[in-house]
């Protein structure tokens, strides 16, 4: 798997995976809906995929002498990476963003703890939704990723939605106030939790799929 | 001499498609050999050779490499052989050094050393990008790293195509020095019969998905002669041992098997090659 994994980040990862983990630094804008900021990494997931179709990447790694579901399974490896890496840098700009200008953020969610949480269940559809639609084929990326930023844009309207409108939420979760901090970690647990699990499914599906396809 | 020792065998391989089927297709690879694989464009060669490396999932068959099945032993087979097609096709804007260390990491008798001869004798460059290398170039590169992990069977997927007849005659060159020096067995596929003349000892000729013949290249081109002759000289017993008749101006043109030629006295008769056996015989069955 360590092999793998080098394969990926030397050959398959698509360079503005790095780029998009500098939209973190959107967390500093005073008032803005902060779920974009980690939106931008899913399409640069998505180009992994893209770039992958042009450089014949799964006849190069499936040919290797690995099981098949090794590939998905690296794949994943640095899906998850690239998700945790974009969640890890953004934090320092969410508490600069916090430190410089304690306003309340008017277009939505405040970066605050509970906000990561939500962004890992955003994350986690997205993993459930496009990989497993896009292993049916191992080849037709774009139909699964419409449908990925479809589930997720439901997702974060829903989120956000029923913040806003249920005051019992929107006192404990779109705040900066430390009293509702346990609250807000357990937003951030259950996020980490559904992640790890959908993710877990995804791919498992993802693989028994990619093992039945002919290429 | 030839080891007779069977390194590959594919057995009653089937495989259905919508528009297409694969039926029933056997052959074997003798240690020290290269096969030639020839049918026209669509035949099912690709599908077959796919279908021997576990790309495509065959209905019903077995393939056996070194005596171990594919579908049990997939990865301890690809240790053992290198399937490309054509030439390296993959990730054209990194450089053959980056795509090297990559590759090296997973297989267990890669020989650096050896690595390094091929790079110098095929004048490869590991700083240049794939995208800058030409196609023969490409399928120098694609074998280079076959041979470096000391790979036992060479399986090629229309190694030459594309290639002028300058780079054509090299790599059907290396062929023969990699075999000849008891390096790997070759399996191709090409649609391009002069190469078989060449360098082949053996064919495997698949034509709508069903292997017409599977047998040493002497043997199989000596099976058939040339006919022509003007239509007067045809008796209708005799059309009808014709293989692919073309008839134009009064005289007709055809192929016939050697066994078949005494029967049609007085018809000029000469040795074929492989590509009008292969011309005359998809003729016929069109």
């Amino acid at each position: 798997m360590k092999d793998l994994l080098y394969k990926e980040f030397k050959l398959a990862i698509h360079p503005t995976c790095y780029i998009f983990l500098l939209m973190a630094f959107m967390l500093l804008i005073p008032n803005y809906p902060y779920y974009v900021a980690f939106f931008y990494q899913t399409l640069g997931i998505f180009f992994i995929f893209i770039w992958g179709q042009v450089n014949n990447d799964v006849y190069f790694t499936t040919l290797l002498p690995i099981p098949k579901r090794d590939a998905v399974k690296a794949r994943f490896g640095v899906i998850v990476i690239i998700e945790l890496a974009q969640i890890v840098v953004s934090i320092p700009f969410a508490i600069l963003r916090n430190s410089l200008n304690p306003t309340e953020n008017q277009a939505g969610m405040e970066a605050n703890i509970a906000l990561f949480g939500l962004i890992f269940l955003m994350y986690a559809i997205y993993n459930m939704v496009f990989l497993p639609m896009f292993y049916k084929t191992a080849f037709k990326g774009g139909v699964p990723y419409v449908f990925a930023c479809g589930a997720m844009a439901i997702f974060v309207v829903i989120a956000e939605a029923s913040i806003q409108l249920i005051p019992a939420l929107k006192t404990t979760l779109d705040t900066l106030d430390p009293s509702y901090l346990p609250q807000q970690l357990a937003v951030l647990l259950f996020g980490i939790l559904v992640f790890s699990l959908v993710t877990a499914l995804a791919y498992l599906k993802s693989a028994a799929r990619f093992e039945k396809i002919d290429l | 001499m030839k080891n007779e020792r069977e390194i590959l065998s594919v057995q009653h391989l089937n495989k259905s498609y919508d528009a297409f089927k694969l039926r029933d297709v056997s052959f074997t690879l003798k240690a020290g050999s290269i096969m030639g694989f020839i049918g026209r464009n669509g035949a099912g060669k690709t599908t077959t050779l796919k279908s021997m490396v576990n790309l495509v999932h065959s209905d019903s068959g077995s393939v056996q490499f070194f005596g171990l099945d594919i579908k049990t032993h997939e990865s301890e087979i690809k240790q053992r052989i290198s399937f490309a097609f054509g030439g390296v096709d993959y990730y054209l804007q990194k450089k053959l050094d980056t795509i090297t260390n990559v590759f090296k990491r997973f297989y267990d008798h890669w020989d650096e050393k050896a690595y390094e001869n091929y790079i110098n004798r095929f004048e490869l460059n590991p700083n240049k990008k794939v995208k800058e290398l030409s196609q023969g170039m490409r399928v120098k590169y694609s074998l280079a790293l076959a041979l470096s992990h000391h790979a036992e069977i060479l399986i090629l997927d229309e190694p030459t195509s594309g290639l002028d007849p300058v780079s054509r005659d090299e790599i059907l060159n290396i062929f023969e020095d990699v075999v000849d020096s008891k390096q790997a067995s070759i399996l191709f596929s090409t649609h391009i019969t002069s190469d078989l003349d060449k360098c082949a000892d053996d064919i495997t000729y698949i034509k709508n998905g069903q292997i017409l013949v599977s047998e040493d290249k002497d043997t199989f081109v000596d099976s058939y002669r040339l006919v022509e002759g003007s239509m007067d000289q045809l008796t209708e017993a005799s059309k009808h041992l014709i293989i692919g008749c073309h008839e134009r101006k009064g005289a007709f043109s055809g192929l016939i098997k050697t066994q078949d030629s005494e029967i049609v006295q007085g018809i000029k008769c000469s040795p074929a090659d492989l590509e009008s056996i292969m011309v005359h015989i998809e003729r016929s069955i069109k």
